[in-house]
């Protein structure tokens, strides 16, 4: 059994694995399969409670993540400040695998799009890879 | 419990499906084979340097860690792991999770590929359905 607390590394070289070889589409498109197929229970958190949904799934999942980051939840806002994300700092700080550049990229590929089929717009603003910071930020689409 | 999130297993899942879906199960074999010479290169250096006490520390701190229930039973300078609750099968048939159609083949494949590269051998039988499987660890014939 590949344990929980290994798998960044192999997702990232599952990413470069696929990359190699399918190219850059066929690993964008693993990235919406996962967002399509394997998040469903975030999907469910938001179709139930919205921002709020959203601020209780990153809670949990973050939350056993590790890391470090802040959540603002506002009535019509909803943003993560990543400050050190620990997927990042495993690829690119623990020395185990050779990082994976565009690691970071598979979150603007996982969220947004999701978020937009549920009626949010979200921005995903990778600050620095290489130091685990980035921002997710939401909001209601209002006609 | 820190930093033991245990979705990440459906995701894996989902890895495994989506690479036997698209190129089939040889590319799956390259790919957790690699895995010896990657994510998987400390394990093999601590099993060259120590041996079989190296694998029962590193399955013993795994199965800690994410609640699973193992046995030893070892004999003949072969170590024999049971294990009786497979977390990563438990954690997505509680959740929902689509099972990847060969899910515990990987750990065949993973375990095969790390002792191969430390001069040991592997092998690994299980009932995916029921979460169970034991594994075997022994030195290499010379």
């Amino acid at each position: 059994m590949i344990s929980c607390t290994e798998f960044i590394w192999v997702y990232s070289e599952l990413f470069r694995f696929i990359e190699a070889r399918g190219g850059e589409e066929q690993l964008i498109a693993f990235w919406k399969g996962i967002a399509d197929e394997f998040l469903g229970n975030l999907r469910q958190y938001v179709e139930e409670d919205g921002l709020e949904g959203m601020h209780r799934y990153w809670s949990h999942t973050l939350g056993e993540e590790g890391g470090r980051h802040t959540m603002t939840l506002y009535d019509d806002l909803f943003v993560i400040d990543m400050h050190e994300c620990p997927s990042a700092k495993l690829i690119f700080q623990s020395g185990r695998v050779e990082p994976y550049p565009k690691y970071c990229e598979h979150c603007r590929w996982l969220y947004p799009p999701l978020l937009k089929k549920l009626g949010y717009e979200a921005e995903m603003d990778v600050i620095d890879c290489e130091r685990g910071r980035c921002r997710l930020t939401v909001r209601k689409i209002t006609e | 419990m820190s930093n033991v999130h245990k979705d990440f297993h459906g995701a894996l899942s989902f890895g495994l499906q989506f690479l036997d879906d698209a190129y089939g199960p040889e590319d799956v074999q390259d790919f957790l084979g690699g895995l010896a010479d990657t994510v998987y290169k400390p394990l093999v250096n601590a099993i060259r340097l120590r041996g079989l006490d190296a694998l029962r520390e590193h399955w013993q701190t795994v199965f800690d860690l994410e609640d699973g229930e193992i046995e030893w039973h070892d004999a003949d300078g072969t170590l024999e792991l049971h294990v009786l609750r497979c977390p990563a099968i438990t954690h997505m048939q509680a959740h929902g999770y689509a099972i990847a159609d060969h899910f515990c083949e990987h750990t065949r494949i993973v375990n095969e590929a790390v002792c191969r590269a430390a001069g040991y051998e592997a092998e690994v039988e299980y009932d995916q359905a029921q979460g169970r499987c034991v594994q075997r660890f022994r030195r290499a014939a010379p």
